[in-house]
Order: structure tokens, then C-alpha cells, then sequence
């Protein structure tokens, strides 16, 4: 893996999280990204959604303690980065990091829908960790949304893209437009996954 | 030979990893992408000044059972450069192998001065501490018979990947059982604490452990 020609210091490890990722470290303002916390009268623009769905294993059974991370630009596709700090178009009550803890495998998370970035469509960044794994990443993309067909990373997962698309479920929740998202983690129909060590 | 992604390893007797591990090859990520995998973690979900000693649950409260240790190191990408003002989250179970949460259902005891969790930050160096109370290890498998060897939880955000890595202590008899130990191999040495001099330090033992966030385009935080 590591190339013995490189100047590059060899990586630490990555390790599994184990099943008692501290429940302390959760925070009520990382798991709706709609709002900047609770209580405080600041909306993040753009379209309410809620992306739900179940976290399943090998035997399609709930993936249960499971830690799932969002990452996604702003309505109007400006991830918020040292690099677009002081960009015109950063909304000042979205950050676009979002945290939860699902003991059961099933998640629901409310956020806003992101803007596409350039030269990409409209996506979500999305990191789990649990016991047994090391960390697995994807991006999550809306069957409503322009450009999917043009997307490097849906067109990097081949045959296998349609598999990262979430679907309009057609009802709202809470005024939220609901998205489905199932994550397969192995076995048949597995959801593609990337690697950002190698890529 | 082209790049390909990996293949993640299954932990030999581990059930879970079993369960849980994707058996396709990692797909690459296109450049244009590539940025875009890596959350920023806001810095205002910064630590409470008090979760540096794990020692304590609180700064007025006595120091928890077993061997208090400070934890040093320094944080770096790949390349070398200093990862500056990264979230440093730690876990680790306490001197009896117990966790203070609530799905650890081992039974071992549970100690009235320990929580077992905190926060710190880097500084402009990249540099970290923490005190911690030395973990017990745990049996994990009964049925088997197989420990989980003393060891650290570390979850890093900053640098060019997420990581969620964890500090192994050298010469532990269950190091060589453990099935990420396995996986790593040889390459294990790096997630072992080195011991050193604790110094002036009120702890009994003090370890470094230097840590390299992994990826090749260490876009953010630089």
C-alpha cells in the first residue's frame, strides 16, 4: 500500500471506532443542519429536506451503533472552507458538518439541499464508522436533481450509480421534502464506496 | 500498474467486521472530487477547557483508579506540514476495562471518578496533550476467549482524511490477537505509544504518539 519510493510519511493507522463511540460527544446542532442550533432564530437558506434511511450489514440486518458524518455544500454549492472564507455567497447559519449516532442502524437527517458545486451535482458527503470497520465514505445524490448523469463521482461508480441516488419519497415531514437513502455496507447490492487515502 | 482503491481487510474473529465490511474494491475518487470527501469541522465544536485530564471527572473531583499517563504527540499530514487547530477526541475504558456508556453491558466495574472521555485541540504545531488513566484491557470474545488489548480511541478531524485511529501500549501480551492488529501488520508500530520520561508531570507513565492524517491532497487546513 505504501510505496516505498515516497517521501510521504507513512499514514497512522485507521482503526475501527468500536461500539461505544461517546454518546457525551453528540450535539444537538450537528444533527439538523436546518437551523444553527436549537432555540436560536437563525435558518439556513435554501429547500428543507430530510434524508432518511437504514444503515443495513452483510445479512441485511440494521448496523446497529453505527456514527454517521454529512458533509455538503450550501444552497447555493459553496462548501464553507478556509478557501471561501469571505465568499459572497457563504450563508452565515450553515456550515454544512453534520454529526449523529444511530443506535438502532436507521438515521433521519434534516438538513437543507445543497446547491451543486462546479462541475458537480447536487450531493452529500457521507462518512460511518462503527465497530468492525474502519471508516467508509460516499457521497449520496436526489433523483430530483439536474446533472447526475454529467457527475464525475456517479460516473466513477459505473453501474453501480444508481445505487447512490436517494429517492423523493413524494411526501413532505414537517414541511421537509423526504429523501430514502439505504446504505448497503457489504455483500449483495453493496453500496459503492471511495478512498480518499489512495485517490 | 494502475491506482486502484483498496480492499478493506476483514478482522480475523471479529464478527462485526465480518458483518460490516464492503468486499468491492474502494472506488477512486476523480480529482475534481476530491476536496469534497473531506468534512471541515467547524471550529466552534471546540473542547471544554477541563476534558484535557481524563483523570478527573471534573477539576474539583479526586483522580480516578489505576495509572494516570500523559499522552503527547504531534499531528502532521502526510507531507509533513503541522496540522494546526484539529479536534482531537479521545475515549478509552477505565482501569477495569469498563466503559462509561450505556451499551457496554460487560459487567466489569464501572469507578465513581471516571468518564473516560475528552476533547482537546492542536496547536500552531500541530502539537496535543492529554492525560488519561492507563485502560484495563477487556475479554471480548468469552467464547473464544480473546481480549481487546489496553488501548486509546482517537478520532481526528483535520488534514486531508477523517480518521478515527486508536493508541495501542507496546509489549501488551493481547496485542498480537487483536484483529485490526492483525490487519495492520507490521505497520501496527505506528498506533503503539512510545514510552518516555513522564518528567515533572503529575501522571506515573507518559507516552508519545505521533499521528499522520493520511491522503494525498491536503487541500483544507493549510
Amino acid at each position: 500500500m505504501t510505496d516505498p519510493a515516497s517521501n510521504l510519511l507513512p499514514a497512522t493507522n485507521e482503526d475501527t471506532c468500536g461500539p461505544y463511540f461517546p454518546i457525551y460527544f453528540a450535539d444537538p446542532a450537528l444533527e439538523d443542519l436546518t437551523r444553527l442550533d436549537p432555540g436560536v432564530v437563525a435558518k439556513a437558506s435554501g429547500t428543507p429536506i430530510i434524508l432518511r434511511g437504514r444503515v443495513l450489514d452483510r445479512h441485511g440486518v440494521l448496523a446497529n451503533g453505527i456514527v454517521m458524518e454529512f458533509w455538503q455544500a450550501n444552497a447555493k454549492g459553496v462548501y464553507r472552507t478556509p478557501a471561501t472564507e469571505g465568499d459572497e455567497d457563504i450563508d452565515p447559519w450553515f456550515y454544512g458538518y453534520g454529526r449523529m449516532r444511530s443506535g438502532s442502524g436507521v438515521y433521519e437527517f434534516p438538513t437543507i439541499m445543497p446547491g451543486a458545486a462546479e462541475a458537480r451535482a447536487a450531493n452529500i458527503t457521507v462518512t460511518i464508522f462503527s465497530d468492525g470497520i474502519n471508516r467508509v465514505v460516499t457521497q449520496v445524490f436526489f433523483d430530483t436533481e439536474d446533472g447526475n448523469e454529467n457527475d464525475p463521482v456517479l460516473q466513477a461508480a459505473g453501474d453501480d450509480a444508481p445505487k447512490l441516488i436517494a429517492r423523493h419519497d413524494g411526501r413532505t415531514a414537517s414541511g421537509a421534502e423526504v429523501y430514502v437513502f439505504d446504505i448497503i455496507m457489504a455483500g449483495d447490492n453493496e453500496t459503492p464506496f471511495f478512498d480518499d487515502l489512495e485517490s | 500498474m494502475a491506482k486502484q482503491g483498496r480492499i478493506l481487510g476483514i478482522g480475523p474473529t471479529d464478527n462485526t467486521s465480518d458483518q460490516r465490511t464492503p468486499r468491492q474494491r474502494l472506488r477512486l475518487i476523480p480529482d475534481v472530487a476530491r476536496e469534497s470527501f473531506v468534512p471541515v469541522v467547524p471550529a466552534r465544536y471546540a473542547a471544554n477547557p477541563h476534558e484535557w485530564d481524563m483523570t478527573r471527572t471534573a477539576p474539583d473531583r479526586p483522580r480516578a483508579a489505576g495509572v494516570p499517563i500523559e499522552v503527547t504527540g504531534r499531528m502532521r499530514t502526510a507531507s509533513g506540514r503541522a496540522v494546526a487547530g484539529a479536534l482531537l477526541e479521545v475515549w478509552s475504558a477505565n482501569h477495569f476495562g469498563r466503559y462509561r456508556h450505556i451499551e457496554d453491558h460487560s459487567g466489569l466495574q464501572l469507578d465513581e471518578n471516571h468518564l473516560g472521555l475528552g476533547r482537546v485541540l492542536t496547536d500552531d504545531t500541530g502539537r496535543y496533550r492529554f492525560w488519561a488513566i492507563s485502560p484495563g484491557a477487556y475479554l471480548a470474545r468469552p467464547d473464544i476467549g480473546r481480549w481487546r488489548p489496553k488501548h486509546i480511541h482517537m478520532s481526528i478531524s483535520g488534514g486531508s482524511s477523517r480518521l478515527i485511529t486508536q493508541m495501542y501500549f507496546p509489549g501488551e501480551p493481547n496485542n498480537e490477537t487483536d484483529p485490526m492488529a492483525i490487519l495492520m501488520g507490521d505497520a501496527f508500530e505506528r498506533n503503539l505509544g512510545i514510552p518516555r520520561d513522564a518528567g515533572d508531570a503529575d501522571v506515573e507513565e507518559a507516552y508519545d504518539f505521533d499521528i499522520v492524517v493520511g491522503g494525498r491532497n491536503a487541500t483544507f487546513f493549510e
